[in-house]
């Protein structure tokens, strides 16, 4: 279970866009790029809207793309949570909301690159949420 | 134990770290070191995701033995300036940073002890520099393009656990790197959990300060793609014409920088160079075998001094 859902630009009255992850560099892997571009229609997009998706807490993130210079478009990703203005975020909700972003871009890559060998690394990695998952 | 990197720059308290911090400006960044003793320089060089801590035990024995020390942290680890953009780290911007001090620094005659990231950039300076560097040591690194390793290759945990969007989370938010990643890469896991993972960790205090803990690994070549193939093809090339006195050192339960595959190559490479000494070991050597290594580095500079009185 995933839990990502890709939805319409929401309203944001009343809302801030905090960022809580950045890539420098989506295109190390050149499918990971792919995967944005065709997920997103970037080719048709451009810079011209964010991406929002719906994580599992409820929580609303807005993906940014970034260009560069002489770099295949996008370059970078700002990941945003849209929180209520003023409230502090759920850093917990925030760490598996972006666990279950993660888990949606590596099934959306697909190939060689697999969600079990991501749930892997992070247990080899004893992230906290993923002790209890087996 | 107590180490609080995140008061100020170059303020750091550990009981096995009472070294004055020093600092120079090198390609535009703040760059620490610490340089102890006298006598011809020995240059300890760290790599991924370390800091000069990790030879906190060579010091002593090297200073006692009537040598100099200078260890610096590479930009972006230790106590040196982290920039927070990928953009800024490059193999050859490394090389010319660590260039920077030790031109500097006027050094001479130096001895420098490379391993992992550490190896590249140390031999990349020497090799460059051969008029200021009179020795090699070698620890558990590569210096030839093609992938280091088979583990490299693999998705499962290497190239997962720095891909993107994925090493940011992961070694950016979760310090996996300096914290699990190390403990899984020494022998004697408990006492390094008990005595040294914490400055390693807390050296790293934020996610945007390990940004390079993601990004060097991303340098790593898996194919003529990639970036820095030609420094690792040009390091290849100059290594093997290069006559330094070299000693290989290599970590026996080492399961990443094997020593029958990586200390092989460099003896193929450096057919003059003693070793493979092998000592306990796995990647960072350096915790389970520090003073051993020190001791074998001191003998290897005694019998050059012995030859070239």
């Amino acid at each position: 279970m995933i839990g990502i859902e890709v939805i319409d630009k929401p309203r944001l009255d009343g809302k801030r866009k905090a960022l809580v992850l950045a890539e420098d560099r989506v295109g190390h892997y050149p499918e990971f790029r792919e995967f944005f571009v065709r997920r997103f229609s970037l080719e048709t997009n451009g810079l011209s809207r964010p991406a929002y998706v719906r994580a599992p807490s409820g929580m609303i993130y807005s993906l940014v793309f970034v260009g560069r210079s002489g770099e295949p478009f996008p370059d970078g990703i700002e990941i945003y949570a849209l929180a209520d203005a003023l409230e502090p975020l759920s850093e917990g909700d925030v760490d598996t909301d972006l666990w279950a972003l993660l888990s949606w871009m590596i099934d959306g890559i697909g190939g060689e690159w697999k969600v079990e060998d991501l749930d892997a690394t992070g247990r080899l990695y004893q992230l906290p949420f993923l002790s209890d998952r087996g | 134990m107590n180490l609080d990197a995140a008061k100020a720059p170059g303020q750091c308290v550990h009981e096995e770290w009472p070294y004055e911090p020093r600092f120079k400006r090198v390609n535009g960044w703040r760059m620490h070191y610490i340089d102890e003793g006298s006598g011809d320089p020995v240059v300890l060089l760290h790599g991924n995701p370390a800091w000069g801590f990790l030879y906190r035990k060579f010091i002593k024995p090297l200073t006692s033995a009537r040598r100099r020390v200078i260890v610096p942290d590479m930009i972006g680890f230790g106590l040196s300036e982290k920039p927070v953009r990928e953009q800024a780290h490059s193999l050859d911007g490394h090389i010319a940073n660590l260039t920077s001090l030790l031109r500097q620094l006027d050094i001479r005659n130096a001895t420098m002890v490379c391993h992992d990231w550490g190896g590249p950039t140390g031999l990349g300076f020497a090799l460059s520099n051969p008029d200021r560097v009179r020795a090699l040591v070698i620890m558990s690194t590569w210096a030839w393009p093609l992938p280091p390793a088979e583990f490299h290759k693999r998705i499962f945990p290497w190239r997962m656990m720095h891909a993107p969007l994925v090493g940011p989370y992961l070694l950016g938010r979760h310090n996996a790197l300096a914290g699990r990643g190390m403990y899984l890469s020494v022998v004697d896991r408990k006492r390094f959990r008990d005595e040294a993972q914490s400055a390693y960790e807390n050296i790293l205090p934020d996610p945007a300060a390990r940004l390079l803990t993601w990004t060097w690994p991303r340098w790593i070549p898996l194919d003529d793609t990639a970036r820095g193939l030609e420094r690792f093809r040009s390091l290849e090339r100059e290594l093997k014409k290069s006559k330094f006195p070299t000693l290989l050192v290599w970590g026996r339960e080492d399961e990443v920088f094997d020593h029958k595959t990586f200390a092989t190559r460099f003896k193929e490479l450096l057919p003059h160079a003693e070793g493979p000494e092998l000592v306990t070991g796995r990647h960072f050597l350096q915790e389970d075998s520090g003073v051993e290594i020190a001791e074998k580095i001191n003998n290897f500079l005694d019998r050059i001094d012995a030859r070239h009185p």
